[in-house]
C-alpha cells in the first residue's frame, strides 16, 4: 500500500468536469493566440512556447503514472530523449525521411519503455523511483560514450526542422503550432485510456494492488501496459525535443533535465493532466529570466520548487480548489451558527483543509 | 496421493507458514466438499487469516500442499486462482478509495482479463454497470453508489468488500470476519444475506462473533496458536469443554 506523492484526496473531480473543461479552452485558445500576442516572436515562440509544450508532455506522461498508476518515474525525460536519439539517428546516420525518422523515434521511446517496465513493474513505490533513476543515469553515460551510435558528447546533429508535407516546420509558428496540437493529442489520449476500463483498472492497481490479484487482474501486466502506455506520450515529447533543438546530446538526458521534469510536474500539480503545461510556462521562464537578477538560477528553482509545496502542495492546478475551499469554509463559518450541521464530515476533510489554510494565511 | 478429485472445493494438507522465526500456521489439514458451509474460529493471532492467504496465493506456504476444485494450486499465482472461481475478503478492507462505490464494483466485474476490448470507455459498458448496480442492492449499498469509497462508514465498507467478493462468481468464497464493526442490525442483515448465497457456493467464514459463526456453518473448525485444535458441527463446538476453555471469561467478544 506505499504509494508516493499522490494526492490522498477523494477524487471529486467529476463534479468539476465543467468549470474545468471551460478553464481548458479558455488556456486552449490562449495558447492558439500566443504566437500573434508576444512582442518578440523569435525568442517567445521557441524558448516559453514550444518549450513548455515538450516539458509539459515529458511531465504529464509522469503525472499520468503517478496519478492513474501510483508509480513515480524518474525515467520519462530519459525515454523523451531515447525518442530524440532515435529520430536523430534515423535522420543523420540512416539518412531516412523525416515522417520515416519520427516513427522509427516513437517506436524506439515505447520499445525502450517497454523493457523498462518489465523490468520496474515488479518494484514499487521508493525501489520504483530509485530503478528509473538508475536506468536514466545508465542511459545518460552510455550516450555520452557511444560515440559509433550516439556521437558521444557532441551528439547527434544537424536534425533540421522537416517540411512534413501537411505542415512546413521549418516555419517557427508552423511547429509551434504542431507541438501544441501533440499536447492537446496527448491531453485526449490520456484523458481516453484513464476513463477505459483498462485506466479503471489502473487505479483500481493504484489504490490495492492486492485487491486487484484478488480479483483475479495480472497486476504485472497492467503496470506493463501502463508505463508503456506513458513511455509513447514521452516519446511524443522527444520528437519534439529534438527538432526544437534541431539536434540531440547526453544533456537532453541529463540529471538536471530528469529533475526538471519532476519540477515541472510538482509545480503543475501532480495529480493534473493539464497543470504540467502551468509547470512548463514556469519553468521555461525560470530558465530564460531569471539570469536577468541573478546567477544562481538552480537556486531559484529549488526555491521555487519549495514555495509550491509548501503553499500549494496541489501545485497550481491545485489552487482553484485550494482558493474554493477556503471560500467554504469563511462561508461555512458565517452560516453555521443557527444551522444544524446535518452531513457528517468525511474523515479526510479536515486534514485536508487545515493544510489548505495554512497555505494562504502565511 | 495425487487422486483427481471433484468433490473437494478445497483441500489443504500438512500446510505450514514460518513468518521468520514465527510459525504462524503448523500442518494445517482441510477438506472441504462442494457447497459445504465452515466457520473458522480461534483467538487473535491463531492464524486464520494466514491460512486464508496461503489458500488464495498471497504468499507461498513454508510447506504442504493446496487443492482448489481438485487442481494443485500451491505454486499459482493470486490471480490465477481467482480466476479458478477463488474469491475472498480482506480483514481490513482492500478497496478502492478514491474511487467510487460503483466503480470499485466495476472493476471488480472486469472479468480479468488483458484485452484490448479493455480499452474501451468505462461508460461504454452499461450492462456491467447494471449488473453493479444488482450487486450493491444485494448487499444494501444500493444508495451509495456515486459515493467515494474514502468517504463510507466502516460499516459500508465492509458491505461493499463483501460485493467486491461476490462479483467474482466465485464457486469457492472466503469471507475474513465479514461482521467486524457492524451494528446489530447489519449483522441480522449479513446473517440473511450469506444464509442467501446460492447452495453451490462453497463457503469459508472466518468470524469472531459466534453467533453468525455458528448460524451460518454446518462445520466449525477451532484453531489456537497456528494449529487446527477441533473440528465439528456448531452443536460440537458450542459443547465443547476445550473451546470454552480457550474463550474463557468470554475473551472472544474482547477479541472482536
Ligand atoms: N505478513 C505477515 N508477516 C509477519 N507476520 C505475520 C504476517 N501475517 C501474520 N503474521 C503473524 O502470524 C500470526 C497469525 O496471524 P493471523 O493474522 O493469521 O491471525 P488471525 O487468526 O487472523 O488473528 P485475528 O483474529 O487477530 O485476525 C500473528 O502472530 C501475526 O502477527
Ligand atoms: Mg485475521
Amino acid at each position: 500500500m506505499t504509494r508516493l506523492a499522490t494526492p490522498t484526496r477523494s477524487e471529486k473531480s467529476r463534479g468539476w468536469l465543467r468549470p474545468g473543461l471551460i478553464i481548458g479552452l479558455i488556456v486552449l485558445a490562449l495558447a492558439i493566440a500566443f504566437p500573434h500576442l508576444v512582442d518578440r516572436p523569435k525568442f517567445w515562440i521557441p524558448n516559453i512556447g514550444i518549450k513548455s509544450l515538450w516539458l509539459g508532455i515529458v511531465a504529464m506522461s509522469l503525472v499520468f503514472l503517478n496519478r492513474y498508476v501510483g508509480l513515480l518515474s524518474l525515467a520519462q525525460m530519459t525515454i523523451a530523449g531515447m525518442s530524440a536519439y532515435g529520430v536523430a539517428y534515423a535522420t543523420v546516420t540512416l539518412g531516412l525521411s523525416p515522417w520515416v525518422s519520427i516513427v522509427f523515434g516513437l517506436m524506439i521511446g515505447t520499445l525502450a519503455g517497454y523493457l523498462v517496465a518489465l523490468v520496474a513493474a515488479r518494484t514499487k513505490a521508493i525501489y520504483f523511483l530509485m530503478l528509473t533513476l538508475a536506468l536514466g543515469q545508465v542511459f545518460y553515460s552510455w550516450a555520452a560514450q557511444a560515440v559509433d551510435v550516439t556521437n558521444a558528447s557532441r551528439g547527434l546533429y544537424p536534425v533540421p526542422r522537416p517540411d512534413l508535407g501537411v505542415m512546413n516546420l521549418a516555419d517557427l509558428n508552423s511547429f509551434y503550432y504542431f507541438a501544441l496540437a501533440a499536447a492537446v493529442l496527448c491531453y485526449l489520449l490520456c484523458r481516453y485510456v484513464a476513463t477505459s476500463s483498462f485506466g479503471l483498472a489502473l487505479q483500481g492497481i493504484r489504490d490495492s494492488p492486492e485487491r486487484m490479484s484478488a480479483l483475479g487482474y495480472n497486476v504485472n501486466r497492467y503496470r506493463v501496459g501502463a508505463i508503456t502506455f506513458a513511455s509513447f506520450i514521452a516519446s511524443i515529447g522527444g520528437v519534439i525535443v529534438v527538432f526544437d533543438r534541431n539536434q540531440v546530446d547526453p544533456s537532453v538526458v541529463n540529471l538536471n533535465a530528469t529533475l526538471d521534469i519532476l519540477i515541472v510536474a510538482v509545480i503543475g500539480g501532480i495529480g493534473s493532466l493539464l497543470g504540467v503545461f502551468a509547470g512548463g510556462v514556469v519553468l521555461s521562464l525560470l530558465l530564460n529570466f531569471s539570469q536577468d537578477f541573478t546567477d544562481r538560477y538552480m537556486t531559484l528553482t529549488g526555491l521555487v520548487f519549495i514555495a509550491v509545496l509548501l503553499f500549494a502542495p496541489a501545485g497550481l492546478a491545485g489552487i482553484g480548489k485550494q482558493v474554493q475551499g477556503v471560500k467554504d469554509r469563511v462561508l461555512r463559518k458565517k452560516k453555521s451558527a443557527p444551522v444544524l450541521e446535518p452531513v457528517q464530515e468525511p474523515p479526510t476533510k479536515p486534514s485536508e483543509e487545515e493544510l489548505t489554510t495554512e497555505g494562504t494565511q502565511r | 496421493m495425487i487422486m483427481p478429485d471433484t468433490g473437494h472445493a478445497l483441500r489443504v494438507r500438512g500446510v505450514s507458514r514460518n513468518f521468520g522465526g514465527l510459525k504462524a500456521l503448523r500442518d494445517v489439514d482441510l477438506e472441504i466438499a462442494d457447497g459445504e458451509r465452515i466457520s473458522v474460529i480461534g483467538t487473535n493471532g491463531a492464524g486464520k487469516s494466514t491460512l486464508f492467504n496461503l489458500i488464495a496465493g498471497v504468499f507461498p506456504a513454508t510447506s504442504g500442499r493446496i487443492e482448489l476444485f481438485g487442481e494443485d494450486v500451491t505454486g499459482m499465482s493470486t490471480a490465477k486462482r481467482a480466476k479458478r472461481g477463488l474469491a475472498r475478503t480482506f480483514q481490513t478492507s482492500r478497496l478502492f478509495e478514491q474511487l467510487t462505490v460503483a466503480e470499485n464494483v466495476f472493476i471488480a466485474l472486469g472479468g480479468s482479463e488483458f484485452r484490448g476490448g479493455s480499452l474501451r470507455p468505462a461508460w461504454r459498458s452499461p450492462s456491467r454497470w447494471e449488473r453493479g448496480e444488482r450487486l450493491l442492492e444485494r448487499v444494501g449499498l444500493r444508495e451509495k453508489g456515486e459515493a467515494v469509497v474514502a468517504d463510507l462508514s466502516h460499516g459500508e465498507q465492509r458491505q461493499l468488500e463483501l460485493a467486491m467478493a461476490l462479483a467474482l462468481q466465485p464457486k469457492l468464497l472466503m469471507l475474513d470476519e465479514p461482521a467486524a464493526g457492524f451494528s446489530p442490525s447489519e449483522r441480522t442483515h449479513l446473517v440473511k444475506l450469506l444464509r442467501e448465497i446460492p447452495e453451490e457456493i462453497t463457503l469459508l467464514l472466518i468470524e469472531h462473533d459466534m453467533d453468525i459463526a455458528l448460524a451460518v456453518a454446518s462445520r466449525v473448525i477451532v484453531m489456537h496458536d497456528g494449529e487446527k485444535i477441533l473440528e465439528g458441527t456448531p452443536d460440537e463446538i458450542r459443547a465443547s469443554e476445550r473451546v470454552r476453555e480457550i474463550y474463557l471469561g468470554g475473551s472472544l467478544d474482547e477479541a472482536v
